[in-house]
Order: C-alpha cells, then structure tokens, then sequence
C-alpha cells in the first residue's frame, strides 16, 4: 500500500527507554534532534540529561538491517536551581537542543533550560598515552635527579570513551522562559528566544548579548501576547522568524536595524469567521515555526494544524494540513483538561516534500506535499516487532464507525507526541512518546 | 464562612447539558449517544476521554461562555506555589476572559448576567458602574456585586438582594469564582462601615503585614479590583519600595492577600 513518498512504508526500527507504564517524571522526553550528517540523534529529558545515539553503519549489502542508534554519551547538562529572589525554581527540563556544524574532530550542541543555555562539547578519546617515566609504580613522583633517559611516551589504543564537557554557559540573559533557540547559517552566532525578547549571541562570548526583538509592553496590564517560536533562515545570515501566541509569524533583517521590532514581513491568515469560538484565540497559537531546507518556505504549527508559508506571500499559507480537525468539536473540554495549551513541534524531511507532525493518542501524521496525501501512524510497544511494518490508523469522528477505526471518545489525551524529528537525508524518522523514543524507518522494496 | 472555589468535575459538564432547554436535546444529540454506545469497548468513559460536546443553540451558547468563564477564572487562580506560570498560558486565559466579556458586553442589558462578569468589567473599565444593572430583571434598582445568601446579615443597607432571579447555569458557576465574589463582598462590607471609625474596628488586630497603600484608597470608590494589581508580575523590576507590597506583586501575592483579606472579613463580621 502506497504511503507518503510514493511506495514508501514504515517500519518499526528500534525503542528507548523504560517499558513499564510507570513513567518517571525526569524521563520525560522534552526533545530530539538530529545533527548534520544524521549520524547523531540528541534527546533530552526533563530531568536535565542529554542522551546522545549514533548511527552504527552497518554493511550496506543488507539494506534490511541499515542501521542501528545506540548509546553514544549521556551526561547532565543542567541542574535544577532556585531563583531566591521570586521564591521559584527553574526546571533543569532541557527545552531545546541545537547542533553546530561539525568543523573538527569534535561535537558541539547547544542545549537550553529555561533560563540557560550551554554550549557542549562531545569528543571521543579512543587512544593514550603510555611509558612516562616520570611516575614511580605507587604514583609518586620520581625526584628528578634520578631521571638518566628521556622516553617519549607512546599512544596506545584504548576502548573508545566519549567525553562531554561543557565549553560555554550563556546564563542571566533572560527574564522570561526560553523557547527556542536556532543557530545562524555563519556559524558564529546564534539567537535564543523567550516570551518576551529574543537575543543574539556570539558563540565565543558569553558575558553578553545582543537583544534584537523586545515586544515587553511599558505597562505589563497591556501585554496580549507573547513570542512561541524563534529560528533563523538555513542561508541568509541576517534573516530570521518568530511567532506569536496570536497565530502571527514575524521575518525579520538584521541589516535593517539593531532592534528588530519592526518585522519586514508578517504573516497572518485572516480567521475563518464560520469557525470562531472563545477557543480561537488558543488554537491559532502558534507552537513551532520551521523553515524548509531550501529555505523558500516555513513551516508552522497551531494546535489543530500545520501551515506551508512561501516567504514572498504573507496574506495566507500555500497550504495547510489538518492534523486532527476531529478535536474542534471537543475544544471545551481540551481546554477544561488542559490539552489545548500543548505544543506540538513539527518538522520537514530531507528534500522538503513531506512534513510531520505529533497528536494524541501516540499517533503521529505525515502529510506528503507533492503526492497530496497523508497518514496517521501510531508508536506503540504493540507494534514493536523488528522491521514491523506500521499500518496506518483512522479515527472516527462520527457516524458508524468502521472496523479498525477509533473513535474520538477513545483517545487517550495523556499519550501525546510532541516532539518528531527526521534525518537530514534518509528516511528515518526519530519520535519520542512520553518516556520512549521510537525509530521508525522506511522499508527498501 | 464564606464559600471558597469548588473543583469543577465532569459531571458538571453533563449536569449542564440536562439543564439545556428541551429544546436542546436534537436529533444530533441523540445521534451522538447512540455513537457513544456503539464506539465505545469499554461502555463508559475511559481514563483521557472527553464527553460528548453540548448541541448548539442560543441556550448553550451561554452555558459555554459561562463554563468557560468559570474555567478560565479558575485556571488563573490555581497556582503551586514555587512554580512559576507559564506567561503563555496566562496570557491566552486572560485573553480569553476579554473575549468573553466582550460577548456579554454585547448581549445588551436585557440579558441577565452573572455577578461575576460585571466584576471583570469593573476590572477592565474601571469608569463603569460597580453594579450590573443586568440584574435588574425582576427586582428592579440595581444589585449590588453581592455574594450568596450567607453573607451575613450586617451588611443591611438595604440594597443587598438576594438573586433569585438567576438563571441556574449561572449558579452553577458562582462557586468556582467564590474567592473573587468574597473579595468583592469585602469591599461593599467597607463600604458600608466605612463611615465608622476604622481605627476602633482594627485595634486589636495586628495589620502591619497587611499594610499596603493601594489596598484601603480603592475601597471607598468602589472599584472591586485593587489599583495597580498585575496579573503577572513586571519581573525585570525585581526590587519594590517597601509599602507597595502585594499590589504591584504577582498573580499568586495578589491571590494570597486575598485570602488574608477574607481572614479579616471573618474577623469583622463575626465581631
């Protein structure tokens, strides 16, 4: 059965972490990414740890098994801390992670809690040296009188160890809560993005920061919105996008001035009236904003939707995807439990033709651009059976309901995915449920 | 005792949906159960399932603003202590109470609306009148923004009527924006003692903590929401002038004085 990309199918790949339905709240995975090459897949958790899988390449003659993520490092990038003067904690939940082009030898991602953002550095060491004579069997020093012969010491082949140590921390920088964070196409800077103001940062300094957006009202009665998402644009080094809780997405130059309040597009679709309600507001907030790889398009995310924008048209998207249309009708008790404050995150595949996106009940949605067409698929530990393939689901909005399908009144709302993340090139796809993370591949015919 | 919030549980969605006028139970509705029955494995509402969504009419239209205005009220209200709101979420439920005081706003003064919303009128326009002269249906005058029949009787200065006149819906929603109504209590209560000498009043109770200078000035104009109060602090002023405490505080300071407040009504009331 043909899918989104043509003949392509998805199949069951690998899953992490715990199988017991007891989830433990620091496991919880706040998001995953991918880097460059797609050889490293990032996650991170709400506990403040970062775990980090690489693509084992396997021999390419068995195009069945293509390759393996395992554990490549895991360490605790942030720790949770008490902001004595407002009496508050800051949650260590890793909200973003970003990788930076690799340039040498070693990684390096940014990772953000809500208030810090730290640059780390992940270096493998699999060699050490041996035969200083420096050193008595015990570990003294040798007095150096004694020392007759130079040695040079030898490197020698060790297991392989991969170290994580943090380079940089960008802290005091923010007021509110951090959302996003997006790496500049120069490699030099990058900005960070909070309710209320976005930064941009130099990656060698980190005693200050540049603001270019502050939309902070004079007087705080009168703020009616706030910031949801920030990015920069995959080519031009000076152009960049936020979104609005008001369903609006601001680009901005930074050629044009040193504070960016006033945007050089806005893009907003004018509301259906046939569709307002007193939840209208809430669903057009916008939860993630992507540009496409080629960087003509972006990407937004609402709650019931996902939006295609050309850059050169700000008056409406060129094309808009309903990702659960059946959830209008139940806006009123979404809002009463608290789902229609979720934010789901979307993301494009490798040569933009499809996109894809999380929603309830562990079921996630691709919707393929030029074949005009979409699938639901559901990560599950039922169909976890090695090269399984997933079939897609149906969900009943009313009237009778077919064999196979579930109906509304069924899904469970606390299984939500709202974190996806696609390789660069290949299609494998990474999904992170609750407390499992899920890679999903394409079968090869 | 004055009445505090009372969670809101399911039931009281579908209690509202009994309530709708006979002439909400439609085809649709009736539809909609036998899909319920049919849809359903388990036979009864699983564990993230949602019920059936009311059917439209001008009736249910109210109720779900009502709802929704409980909600919301109540949403705002609710807080853990050490945890910082989202500035998102507040500001999308804050939003949305805007939005429906504009609907109630233009439904006229015909409609009979709920104490509470005139109270978020006071909030928004403060030039407008305390009272809710939607309220006038069947009493006649004006009402004033008064609580439940167990407000004590001391406050007879004649113009506390009970109100009997409101819809059921509406009751229903009285008890989530308890902590709001008292407050508002409070102030008519000063109102009305307000020419007693205060000093007698408070003399044996310590108030140093409670001393702010904006609290005591908003009472004798009759504003039910004091001057100067944010529902989200400016938090790049992180240090205040002594004195102006609670007021220019955050949502959860202003919360907390509230209930201090409905402390030292106790207090007066009782005495």
């Amino acid at each position: 059965m043909a899918g989104p990309g043509g003949d392509m199918q998805w199949c069951f790949s690998q899953v992490k972490g715990a199988i017991d339905d007891d989830v433990a709240e620091a496991d919880i995975i706040s998001t995953v990414e991918f880097n460059h090459t797609g050889e490293l897949l990032a996650t991170g958790d709400k506990g403040g740890r970062v775990v980090i899988f690489q693509q084992e390449i396997e021999n390419k003659n068995l195009p069945q098994f293509r390759s393996e993520y395992n554990v490549y490092s895991t360490f605790q990038s942030h720790e949770p801390e008490f902001d004595y003067l407002k009496s508050l904690e800051i949650e260590e939940k890793i909200n973003k992670i970003r990788w930076l082009p690799q340039k040498n030898a070693a990684q390096f991602l940014l990772s953000t809690n809500d208030k810090t953002i730290k640059l780390w550095k992940i270096s493998e060491r699999d060699k050490r040296p041996e035969g200083y004579n420096l050193k008595e069997e015990d570990g003294r020093y040798k007095d150096p009188n004694t020392i007759t012969a130079l040695r040079v010491p030898v490197l020698i082949p060790m297991d392989l160890m991969v170290e994580a140590s943090p380079r940089r921390v960008f802290a005091n920088a923010h007021t509110y809560h951090i959302n996003s964070i997006s790496v500049n196409s120069d490699n030099e800077t990058y900005l960070s993005a909070d309710d209320l103001r976005v930064n941009l940062w130099n990656l060698e300094i980190t005693d200050r920061s540049f603001n270019i957006v502050d939309i902070k009202p004079a007087n705080m009665e009168e703020l009616t919105e706030v910031i949801t998402a920030a990015e920069f644009h995959p080519h031009q080094c000076n152009t960049f996008v936020y979104s609005s809780s008001k369903g609006t997405i601001r680009l901005c130059d930074m050629r044009a001035s040193a504070l960016c309040d006033k945007h050089s597009k806005l893009f907003e679709e004018p509301e259906d009236p046939s569709n307002r309600s007193f939840f209208s507001e809430i669903i057009s907030s916008i939860s993630d904003v992507k540009f496409s790889h080629n960087g003509r398009y972006m990407m937004t995310r609402d709650y019931l939707s996902v939006k295609i924008w050309d850059l050169n048209m700000e008056n409406r998207p060129v094309e808009t995807y309903q990702v659960h249309e059946y959830l209008r009708s139940k806006l009123c008790s979404l809002y009463e439990n608290d789902c229609i404050f979720d934010k789901f995150e979307c993301c494009w595949n490798g040569n933009d033709s499809v996109v894809m996106t999380g929603s309830y009940n562990n079921f996630f949605r691709m919707f393929d651009r030029g074949h005009r067409r979409d699938v639901t698929l559901e990560a599950s530990r039922e169909n976890s059976k090695p090269m399984q393939v997933l079939k897609p689901r149906k969900v009943c909005a009313g009237g009778k309901r077919k064999k196979d399908e579930i109906s509304v009144d069924s899904l469970d709302f606390n299984k939500k995915i709202l974190h996806t993340a696609w390789h660069p090139q290949d299609n494998i796809i990474a999904v992170a449920t609750t407390n499992n993370l899920y890679i999903f591949q394409d079968k090869v015919n | 005792m004055l009445g505090r919030g009372v969670k809101r549980k399911w039931s009281c969605l579908e209690e509202l949906e009994a309530e709708a006028a006979p002439a909400a139970v439609t085809e649709e509705k009736q539809q909609q159960q036998q899909q319920r029955a049919e849809g359903e494995e388990d036979g009864g509402e699983d564990e993230g399932g949602l019920p059936a969504a009311p059917p439209k009419s001008e009736t249910s239209h109210l109720q779900q603003r009502q709802l929704v205005l409980g909600l919301c009220l109540e949403k705002l209200q609710h807080y853990q202590a050490g945890v910082e709101l989202s500035l998102r979420r507040s500001v999308l439920l804050v939003n949305t109470l805007r939005q429906i005081q504009e609907d109630m706003r233009s439904d006229g003064p015909g409609t009979c609306v709920h104490p509470d919303s005139c109270l978020l009128r006071g909030d928004l326009r403060r030039d407008m009148p305390v009272t809710c002269p939607g309220c006038a249906e069947g009493v006649g005058g004006h009402l004033p923004l008064s609580s439940p029949p167990e407000f004590p009787p001391q406050e007879a200065d004649g113009s506390h009527d009970p109100q009997k006149s409101l819809p059921a819906a509406a009751a229903a929603t009285a008890t989530a924006t308890a902590t709001i109504s008292a407050f508002s209590d409070a102030v008519n209560a000063m109102g009305y003692l307000g020419d007693l000498a205060l000093d007698d009043i408070f003399e044996d109770i310590d108030t140093s903590m409670y001393e702010t200078s904006d609290l005591p000035s908003a009472w004798p104009t009759g504003s039910p929401w004091p001057v100067g109060v944010s529902l989200w602090a400016d938090e790049d002023v992180k240090l205040r002038a002594a004195g102006h405490g609670s007021s220019s505080g955050s949502l959860q300071s202003c919360l907390l004085d509230l209930n201090e407040l409905d402390h030292i009504m106790e207090i007066l009331v009782q005495s």
